[in-house]
């Protein structure tokens, strides 16, 4: 199918005829020990960008407590069986690595990037933290108490705070209600607890193993089986989860800081998963919604009304839920005004159905960058990982471009109705009581909060 | 070892307008950039802030595309764009699918040629911008931190003191006629650089370039005010509140030497051993061993693309049980050490080899895997803007992995002393964020 001819300006070029989009072929393998590989080429610079990711995140270990896995994750990197701290940390500089480690809900990663020349000895170094991490105690203890700095820190970001709130909200006794800990929770953070977490979640039956950049696969892939082969471990037991409620009705929730000059918006409501069939056309009605610069959401409150710099919505697709969000930061006298607006283009998304011109432009703002993943290391390492870490279809990133040009105007209209849940929407708003207080109580109930999450009168 | 080399091609139009293109067949997908050689630097005095204000007022349309078109053009081809005001630049730039190049040369010229807009999209554009710097600085906890606090500590020269984003009242002092004698004064095709990168034909490139900017009228050699700084004899101090965070922090910063001499070199590399991440000098002490801190990071911001006086800053946000002067102490012990001892052939080795590495990733990306080349594009810019020499994207590198032992501790000893230092103290309004509502 062709690019479609949006209405543009009379003396503006034409498009000329497209050129292919053609992805990189993907090398795939299963060590014996259960270890996925995908290996993909890309030329552009003499380096290789990689991800070792393991399918079991915060998510799995809350019960223990909040970011149980992302602790780990920090603690990992500090030492090894063979090296100590300020060893890894040389040894990437002298290999010309960079190196990350970190983890979410979902999934907990070691992430790098090197120069090909030096592929080996940086895989080996990964093997290592993966297999014989040591959890040193005085590391252990440095990064728990640099992490109750950065609990209380968080606390004072508005764009933290109303995130918080509103997983609290939409995820209630769901594990994914907890997205960090509070300062008591840190402090009884142990040792033994990490290294549990490292024993359940970082094994090969649990991994997938991910490069992308200037090699050769076939050689690559036995310089991966000399390394990883002989590692073994099993897929960490699931865990029943409590389902997330379902709240009906709008509710507004206040999280009072002091002082604010700003009032940060965020209103959400549940979705679905990348895995669920209807993902693409959510996709594409976000897009239109506020997913892009020339989206309604930022042609209305920022081009025409000035009340924002940084509009935008969007769908964060958790593994087992996912839900959709839109956020504003704006002028304190303006938030009754701006969810007005967030909340007439929801419905009229909802009530109308897209022109064709305006489809037509969102369909090409999709199918275009889209493939912009192409040009860089990085773009196409995070195309494969969204590919491989949601089991998406083989072809996913062949016929996304055909899926989303299929699209209609009534199945926008379909998709909005049934996930832009406009009353039901859960709306937090961040920032200073006495002045947006009555504006927020226009659109429901209201609970007010404090920074630290107790619930105010 | 793999050198990568990049294959360029430029040329200036009859009009001033230099063209430079870097071809290559990775992906379907082309990087346009428009370079204007005016930062908020040298914006006009009384008028703090209005570079960046002015950069926004790029989008709000120009003669054959009004407001709006100019986001839904590159939006609805496929691609994207943004634009960014800098010290001694300013950028657009649009990567789309190879088959809008045309589209986007139309557009870029049209704004070059002709921009249209009026009191109403200047009105809007302020109230953006303010809300941009509510987001950024004066609503987040360390907002602005050191950008924004360094320079009125650091510098005398107005020039480089001033409040970059702007205060509110020179924003809402910013008048039409302000937003006019600008576009005529430093946005001419004899003070840009049009960039086109990725899946482009050469020879096809600039018969577009000729075809879209060859018809836009030269200007006069835009004035520019001279940055110079007078000498610095004693270090200096400067106090700012912190309102929302619950760490004290400080930031020290010191002069750089001009661009492209040996000693600049040396200090790149010097920065890489004091600010290298976690193996960096800086971090691992005093985050790692000593844990004074809980952040300490810092360096040189945008080595290549600064063309007036500059620093290279630390930034340290610490344990408010030590005091400021502690924290400093500690600071200084690190840099004493590089000074007396230098730093070894196996570091220097180390920094050499990360500096290859970082280099190449520059190039290739810089700003996340959706806008390729974005490093590439601003290097050649700013080599072609002030060194006249995009192929220095090609040898500069030899520069950085030529650098001795010696130079880096010379340039410690010559570069980090406290008559050549700023330092800024941002302290917390309240000891601990926790209060009663």
């Amino acid at each position: 199918m062709a690019t479609r001819e949006a209405e543009v300006p009379t003396f503006a070029p034409a498009l000329t005829p497209e050129r292919p989009v053609t992805w990189p072929k993907r090398t795939r393998a299963r060590l014996s020990n259960g270890l996925e590989v995908v290996l993909a080429e890309a030329h552009s610079i003499p380096k290789f960008h990689g991800e070792l990711y393991f399918r079991a995140g915060n998510a799995l270990v809350v019960d223990r407590a909040p970011s149980l896995a992302e602790m780990t994750a920090t603690v990992v990197r500090t030492g090894t069986a063979k090296r100590a701290s300020r060893q890894i940390e040389e040894d990437l500089r002298r290999l010309g690595a960079d190196l990350g480690t970190n983890a979410g809900q979902d999934t907990s990663a070691i992430s790098f990037a090197g120069l090909s020349e030096s592929a080996e000895p940086i895989l080996r170094l990964v093997n290592e933290l993966a297999r014989e991490a040591s959890f040193p105690e005085g590391e252990f203890e440095r990064e728990r108490r640099q992490k109750l700095e950065e609990v209380k820190l968080e606390r004072t970001s508005p764009g933290f705070l109303a995130g918080e709130r509103l997983r609290k909200v939409l995820f209630g006794a769901h594990p994914y209600a907890q997205v960090s800990p509070s300062e008591a929770q840190v402090a009884a953070y142990k040792r033994e607890d990490l290294q549990s977490v490292y024993g359940e979640i970082y094994t090969p039956e649990n991994a997938l193993l991910m490069l992308v950049g200037d090699f050769d696969p076939p050689a690559l892939l036995k310089t991966i089986e000399k390394v990883f082969g002989d590692w073994t471990g099993k897929k960490p037991v699931a865990k029943d989860t409590a389902a997330p409620p379902k709240p009906r009705g709008r509710r507004v929730y206040l999280v009072h800081i002091p002082g604010s000059v700003q009032t940060q918006i965020l209103a959400g409501c549940h979705a679905i998963t990348r895995k669920h069939p209807d993902w693409l056309r959510l996709g594409l009605t976000n897009s239109l919604y506020g997913g892009a610069f020339n989206s309604r959401l930022v042609m209305n409150i920022r081009e025409d009304k000035g009340y924002t710099y940084s509009p935008r919505s969007g769908v964060m697709p958790l593994r087992q839920y996912g839900y959709f969000s839109v956020s504003a930061a704006v002028r304190n006298d303006v938030v009754a005004a701006s969810l007005t607006e967030i909340f007439y283009e929801i419905d009229r998304l909802r009530s109308v159905p897209v022109p064709t011109p305006e489809l037509a432009d969102a369909q090409n703002y999709l199918t275009g960058v889209f493939s912009m993943g192409l040009a860089t290391q990085e773009g196409l390492l995070s195309q494969f990982s969204t590919v491989e870490l949601n089991e998406l279809p083989g072809d996913y990133l062949e016929t996304y471009r055909d899926k989303i040009r299929g699209l209609t105007a009534e199945d926008l209209l379909a998709t909005a109705r049934k996930y832009f849940d406009s009353a039901n929407m859960q709306i937090v708003v961040v920032g200073d009581r006495a002045q947006i207080e009555e504006q927020a109580a226009l659109f429901g109930e209201l609970e007010v909060y404090d920074n630290q999450g107790k619930r105010l009168e | 070892m793999t050198r990568l080399q990049i294959p360029i091609q430029s040329a200036t139009l009859k009009n001033g307008l230099r063209v430079v293109i870097a071809p290559d067949a990775i992906a379907p997908v082309v990087t346009i950039g428009v370079y204007y050689k005016i930062g908020f630097r040298l914006e006009p005095q009384g008028r703090s802030g209005f570079a960046h204000l002015f950069e926004h007022m790029m989008f709000q349309g120009s003669e054959n595309a009004a407001k709006m078109q100019h986001i839904k053009l590159i939006n609805s081809s496929g691609g994207v764009l943004n634009g960014s005001t800098m010290y001694d630049v300013t950028n657009y730039y649009e990567a789309v699918p190879s088959n809008a190049l045309e589209r986007v040369l139309w557009l870029e010229a049209d704004r070059m040629r002709a921009l249209k807009v009026d009191d109403e999209n200047l009105r809007n554009q302020r109230d953006v911008v303010k809300e941009e710097v509510r987001v950024n600085v004066l609503n987040q906890p360390y907002g602005g931190f050191p950008w924004l606090d360094m320079p009125p500590v650091a510098f005398r020269n107005w020039a480089n003191a001033h409040n970059f984003y702007g205060d509110f009242a020179d924003l809402d002092a910013a008048s039409l006629a302000d937003v006019q004698k600008f576009f005529r004064t430093y946005y001419v095709p004899n003070n840009a650089v049009l960039l086109l990168l990725g899946d482009v034909k050469p020879e096809e490139g600039f018969a577009l370039a000729e075809k879209y900017f060859a018809p836009i009228p030269a200007g006069a050699p835009p004035p520019f005010a001279d940055p110079k700084e007078p000498p610095q004899k004693e270090e200096r101090r400067g106090h700012v509140e912190e309102k929302f965070g619950t760490l004290p922090a400080m930031a020290i910063g010191y002069v750089l030497p001009s661009r492209r001499t040996p000693e600049w070199f040396a200090m790149a590399l010097l920065d890489q051993a004091l600010h290298g991440g976690r193996a960096g000098r800086i971090h691992r002490e005093l985050v790692l061993e000593k844990q004074i801190a809980v952040e300490a990071d810092g360096g040189i911001d945008d080595l290549f693309g600064y063309n007036g006086p500059t620093q290279l800053t630390t930034r340290i946000l610490h344990k408010p049980e030590y005091s400021a002067e502690a924290t400093l102490a500690a600071f200084d012990t690190v840099i004493r050490e590089v000074q007396e001892k230098g730093i070894s052939a196996d570091e220097l080795q180390q920094l050499q080899v990360k500096w290859r590495s970082d280099y190449y990733s520059t190039l290739e990306g810089g700003r996340g895997g959706y806008m390729p080349r974005y490093g590439l594009m601003h290097l050649l810019a700013c080599f072609t803007l002030f060194d006249h020499e995009p192929q220095l994207v090609n040898t500069i590198l030899d520069g950085f992995l030529e650098v001795k032992r010696e130079e880096v501790q010379r340039a410690a000893q010559k570069y980090l002393r406290p008559e050549n230092r700023a330092i800024v103290f941002r302290t917390p309004v309240k000891s601990d964020a926790k209060e009663a509502a």
